[in-house]
């Protein structure tokens, strides 16, 4: 049905075939993320229905993760984290004069990758939705709890800074009124501080202006793209007998990114080095990973993409964004007066699931452009000069951040979180956990003082509930393994040194 | 470049201390509810103390590590002056005059150099998003409290 809604509107289809293009254009761009792309784009959804606006952005994150990969592939430079990976294999393919072969590759691994998450989604949210139903304040939090501990500790390359980024989001979201009882909290006599901070310019400012304060330090670095065999054909083509070995570094590394996508705040790079990782380990070929292996391409590239879809599973079912790019999506379905959480699936079903259909087509979309495209999309990118894209990007964040409420406070957000999520970058801190723990606080906030509102032994309820001790205890043992991963990496750093 | 003892890791653990005290005191002076319960309190005292924590650890736990590079510093700190007087000047003179200054003051700041290329950007960034946000979408403009350009074009 959700297919039917979205194959008989015109509109609404060609919203999904700009944000297939805008999407793959934008990740193919070295350092500007789909995230950013949405983040930026994200006012402007604020002017239209709510099944166009969502799906809008949904598909440039989808598309966003794929174009990655032709930048990895051309300018062995990723254009998102999480096509690091396909940079492995993808350049030394470039180089060898194959790049049309490597990006036809990663074109068909992303499509079936992101395919299969979409149709795991599909299956399986309404049956997470209904376990998430039974889930009474204590289960929540703990959710909330694990959320917070795996987001924080898990990505990034410190374990401290990181849980150090979730502990500042959720500060940050503390500032206002508490929901509650009306009391101020961080607002030092503000009246502006009295409305909270809002997630619109916090996302912009982290994500895009924060972006463009980094950009700065590669001001002059110039990209260079390998030649796309246009008068090689021959090199270039794709035939199934090379594909063939590449199917199950595919499907694999599809389940793989599909389970990853599930746990929050993982993501996508994660999910690419883990499935790289993996297909190396049981390649018949493991030398020639590395150097140029097709199934080192198609391997991460369908990890990545198959996160998309799963990612939104926490995020529908439970309010808990599993990426940056649900976080954003967040903004989009409360400006709409959309609830999100188990209910939703009562109240909004056909918007749920004609989201999830404008995803597949979306997927067809960019695989097709890409297919025959992405090329060209390599040598358009290399006609824009930084210079010039990212001045009018900075420009595009201060009237998008105004757009949002029409309040010049907001631009000062902005300017904050930019400079801030610039700081964080560039001491290791982490930008996403940060914007993930400050979606996430109201929520864990809430599910904390209804949970002690029902207890007789305060904060004993979360250790005599079984569920919620479970979640409690998953949250510190992923903490726990991350730290004893980092401790190993560092002993065995000092070893190879010594 | 040699490593050197952690001066970044020991200034991001005082840091961290710090904004951690600074926040304990802060959420210890939310108010109680009617009851005399700390709800209000909770969730900001956990994140203070939490800061306060994950401080005291990266202090403790400081590497030596790789001097940072701070050559970009100055175009940075320039970016960030430009956008906080942009923002000002778009609430005192409106925002086609400050994006008429702002658009190539970024565009030097990038690097770009040709006097062609910044004079048109004076004109055309201004012109552009003005008819895009506040024209096309209906976007309400911010108005400037001393002098505003819409007054004179009349809104358009």
């Amino acid at each position: 049905m959700g297919l039917a809604t979205v194959l008989s509107d015109p509109v609404l289809l060609g919203w999904v075939f700009l944000a297939a293009i805008v999407g793959m254009i934008v990740g193919a761009i070295p350092g500007l993320t789909a995230s950013a792309a949405i983040a930026m784009l994200l006012p402007l959804t604020f002017y239209m229905e709510p099944l166009p606006a969502l799906a809008f952005l949904y598909v440039i994150g989808k598309s966003g993760r794929y174009g990655g990969s032709i930048a990895a592939i051309l300018f062995n430079t990723p254009g998102t984290a999480a096509s690091a990976a396909t940079q492995l294999d993808g350049y030394p393919l470039a180089r060898q004069g194959k790049a049309g072969k490597a990006m036809k590759v990663a074109t068909i691994s992303s499509v079936i990758g992101d395919f299969t998450g979409e149709i795991l989604l599909i299956i399986g949210v309404a049956w997470i939705a209904a376990i998430a139903l039974k889930l009474g304040p204590p289960e929540l939090f703990a959710v909330y709890f694990a959320a917070f501990i795996v987001i924080g500790s898990v990505i990034g390359k410190s374990v401290t800074r990181g849980l150090a980024s979730a502990a500042l989001g959720v500060l940050v979201a503390m500032i206002g009124l508490d929901p509650i009882s009306s009391t101020e909290r961080f607002t030092f006599g503000s009246f502006d501080l009295t409305n909270g901070i809002s997630l619109v310019p916090l996302m912009i400012g982290i994500f895009v202006l924060g972006e463009v304060f980094s950009q700065i330090e590669e001001r002059g670095v110039k990209t260079r793209m390998v030649p796309t065999g246009d008068s090689d054909a021959a090199r270039n083509r794709l035939t199934w007998a090379e594909y063939k070995p590449c199917m199950p570094h595919v499907i694999r590394s599809s389940f793989i990114g599909a389970f990853i996508g599930m746990l929050p705040g993982l993501g996508s790079a994660i999910a690419a080095f883990v499935a790289y990782g993996e297909g190396k380990r049981l390649a018949k070929n493991p030398d020639e990973w590395g150097h140029g292996a097709l199934e080192g391409v198609a391997a991460p590239e369908a990890a990545n993409n198959a996160v998309s879809g799963p990612s939104m599973a926490p995020l529908l079912t439970l309010g808990i964004p599993g990426s940056t790019i649900g976080a954003i999506l967040i903004g989009v379905f409360l400006i709409h007066g959309i609830q999100i959480g188990p209910t939703m699936f009562l109240t909004s079903r056909d918007l749920v699931f004609a989201l999830f259909a404008c995803g597949l087509i979306g997927i067809v979309m960019y695989g097709v452009i890409g297919y025959f495209g992405a090329a060209y999309v390599g040598r358009l990118i290399m006609r824009v000069p930084t210079q010039v894209l990212y001045p009018v990007i900075f420009l595009t964040s201060f009237v998008a951040a105004y757009t949002s409420r029409g309040n010049l406070f907001d631009v000062y957000v902005m300017v904050a979180a930019g400079f801030a999520g610039w700081a964080m970058r560039k001491l290791d801190f982490n930008p996403a956990a940060f914007v993930i723990s400050f979606v996430l606080a109201g929520g864990a906030e809430e599910a904390f003082r209804q949970a002690l509102l029902l207890s007789d032994n305060g904060l004993m309820i979360f250790v005599t509930r079984p569920i919620a001790l479970t979640f409690l205890l998953i949250g510190l043992a992923a903490m726990f393994a991350r730290i004893r991963s980092v401790n190993k990496q560092a002993r065995a750093v000092a070893l190879r040194d010594a | 470049m040699s490593p050197q003892a952690a001066p970044a890791s020991r200034a991001v653990g005082v840091a961290l201390i710090l904004i951690g005290i600074g926040a304990t005191v802060t959420s210890m002076s939310i108010g109680l509810d009617q009851y005399g319960r700390w709800g209000a309190r909770f969730f900001p005292l956990a994140g203070s103390l939490s800061l306060l924590v994950l401080g005291v650890v990266e202090l403790w736990g400081a590497k030596p590590s790789e001097p940072s590079d701070r050559r970009h510093l100055p175009a940075i700190l320039a970016l960030l002056l430009l956008s906080i007087a942009y923002v000002w000047s778009i609430s005192v003179v409106g925002y086609l005059l400050s994006t008429t200054v702002a658009a190539p003051l970024a565009l030097y700041i990038f690097g770009v150099r040709n006097p062609i290329g910044l004079c048109a950007a004076a004109v055309l960034c201004p012109a552009i998003y003005h008819t895009v946000f506040f024209v096309a979408l209906g976007v309400f403009p911010p108005l400037g409290r001393w002098f505003d350009l819409l007054d004179i074009i009349g809104g358009y």
